[in-house]
């Protein structure tokens, strides 16, 4: 029977006692190899969907498949085929970084002779080989965070979930973060669920993206997809004095609708971002001087914005 | 396969942690070193009682008692273990990582019955080096290590079943009382046979009772109740094996 990396979920509810509906029958399709970024803001039901994807926690109601396996009936399967980095990074503090590894190692059952070199390997790949042997209670949140991805690699999995892998590190080991992500699902074929906060983290990473609010999905698609869904880009003109406001204006409108601004004139370009060269060419002819010329591209907060009438910027995590 | 890789596993770490932290490796000596000095040394009168018939001494009668404590509470010691591995979130990974999940609870029961094998092997070296005589064949003492085994199975089993139902530090209290009571309404510092009145009736139905005189004629070389010790401590740890499993069932359902 054949098993492709695949995650799916048909009508999936979880329910807790005395409280709301944490995932309200949200069906999900996530292909082979794919980069799949769930977005939402704090409570919106993303991590108790990975929990239920992970066999963590069961389902109220509905059915998922991971990997081609039940998680309810198949729990044993799709842990054996997946790997996972939840929201905290629950270390022991007394093992190393290499102990760590050889005891995930040994859960999944790899070969002993394996296990070594698995950790040396996975801990190269991850940039901890120096602090490799050092007890985790000395490592920064960074490295906890990146033993963490090394961790749910140790087997090889066919799926990866990344539960808001990057809350909380710098620019740097973030950027770190998603090259390895990237990597994993251009390379080895790995496809990645990944629940985040950031809209950048979604748009540079993610094939598609669902958002997720109050437990339902409220919209999905590839992240151009979206952002096209809900508008075209905006050019926003600042003539160079007050004067030009009308020259601007007369040639801004030849270009779509204008739309206000507080600070110059703007227009919504009919033919998306492709136009903006041309604005700047028929602004050149028409002798027009200009102080600043800014595109503001959709982005997935607008689309998050028109989709459920709240911003997703500020929100802490989940 | 799957099942004992994952044992080994969660039995490794749980073992690594308590003999690399003096803080978790000197209780686990000390007190049942503590109780041995305090039982067998400060109350060794007590078999000048009337009617007190144990051949082999007071060191060697504490002693029994002593050792299935140390079975016991070091089954309980590694229950807290787990309360905390569900308080610090590492038992989730624990759950994510093994596919086989009752192999978790066998490794828990690995590691306590490793960690109180240590610690009867420390206790057996001071009891003979203070003096301690034992009567009867080679295989009456193994036959205590092994009853005193499956107390510790027993014990770890309870404390397990408790700690992934409450999953916090909070479920240490209900981990210890109840062993704590079992222990102390057993014949601790005389037989049965002088214990009188409600505690006497109490120790009579108390399964441990029977573990004791029998591990007590083991080391006396004259055995007894084997059958019916064996018999509790195995029913023992058959019904808290259960309770543990539906202990692990719902820590599942709880996510």
């Amino acid at each position: 029977m054949d098993h492709p990396n695949t995650i799916e979920a048909e009508k999936l509810v979880r329910e807790f006692k005395k409280g709301p509906r944490a995932v309200d029958g949200i069906d999900l399709h996530v292909d082979a190899g794919e980069i799949y970024g769930f977005l939402g803001p704090n409570g919106a039901g993303k991590s108790t969907t990975v929990l239920m994807l992970t066999t963590l926690l069961p389902p109220t109601a509905g059915a998922a498949r991971v990997g081609g396996y039940d998680v309810v009936r198949e729990g044993p399967q799709v842990r054996a085929n997946i790997g996972a980095a939840l929201q905290e990074a629950a270390l022991d503090p007394l093992l190393t970084g290499r102990e760590h590894l050889r005891l995930q190692a040994a859960l999944q059952a790899l070969p002993r002779e394996e296990r070594g070199p698995r950790a040396a390997e996975l801990l190269d790949r991850v940039g901890l080989t120096e602090a490799a042997d050092r007890k985790v209670r000395g490592y920064s949140g960074g490295m906890k965070r990146r033993l963490d991805l090394a961790m749910a690699l140790v087997h090889r999995p066919r799926i990866l979930f990344l539960d808001e892998p990057t809350t909380g590190l710098d620019v740097q080991s973030r950027t770190a973060l998603w090259d390895e992500v990237g990597r994993l699902a251009r390379e080895d074929g790995v496809t990645v669920f990944l629940t985040t906060q950031y809209l950048e983290e979604a748009d540079v990473l993610a094939d598609r993206v669902g958002i997720i609010d109050h437990g339902r999905i409220v919209a999905e698609g590839t992240p151009d997809a979206l952002k096209a869904e809900i508008g075209r880009p905006t050019v926003e003109v600042i003539p160079l004095g007050e004067d030009g406001r009308g020259p601007v204006a007369a040639v801004l409108e030849r270009f779509g609708t204008l739309v206000p601004s507080s600070r110059g004139i703007a227009v919504r370009l009919e033919g998306g971002e492709a136009g903006l060269a041309e604005v700047v060419r028929a602004l050149d002819a028409a002798g027009v001087h200009v102080a600043q010329l800014e595109l503001h591209s959709p982005s997935l907060d607008d689309v998050f914005l028109a989709k459920t009438g709240r911003s997703l910027e500020g929100h802490g995590a989940e | 396969m799957r099942n004992l890789s994952v044992a080994r596993a969660v039995a490794w770490r749980t073992l690594h942690n308590v003999f690399t932290n003096p803080g978790l490796v000197i209780p686990q000596l000390a007190f049942p070193l503590f109780f041995f000095t305090a039982f067998a040394g400060g109350l060794s009168h007590i078999h000048d009682v009337r009617g007190f018939a144990y051949p082999e001494g007071y060191t060697a009668f504490q002693f029994v008692f002593v050792l299935l404590q140390s079975a016991a509470f070091g089954g309980v010691f590694t229950g807290f273990g787990i309360a905390r591995d569900f308080e610090t979130g590492f038992a989730r990974r624990l759950l994510l990582a093994a596919p086989h999940r009752t192999g978790i609870v066998s490794g828990y029961a690995l590691a306590a019955l490793c960690r109180w094998l240590v610690t009867a092997a420390f206790l057996t070296c001071v009891a003979f080096a203070v003096g301690m005589k034992v009567g009867g064949h080679g295989v009456d003492l193994p036959a205590l290590y092994l009853l005193a085994a499956l107390v510790n199975a027993a014990a770890i089993l309870w404390a397990c079943g408790v700690a992934m139902r409450l999953r916090s530090m909070q479920a240490g209290p209900i981990m210890q009382m109840p062993v704590f009571l079992v222990l102390f309404f057993a014949p601790v510092y005389v037989p049965l046979g002088l214990l009188t009145g409600w505690i006497h009736a109490v120790a009579l139905v108390n399964p441990l009772t029977r573990v004791l005189e029998a591990g007590r004629g083991f080391v006396a070389g004259s055995p007894t109740e084997v059958a019916a010790a064996y018999g509790a401590a195995a029913g023992l740890a058959v019904l808290f094996s259960l309770w543990a499993v539906r202990g692990l069932r719902k820590a599942e359902a709880a996510g």
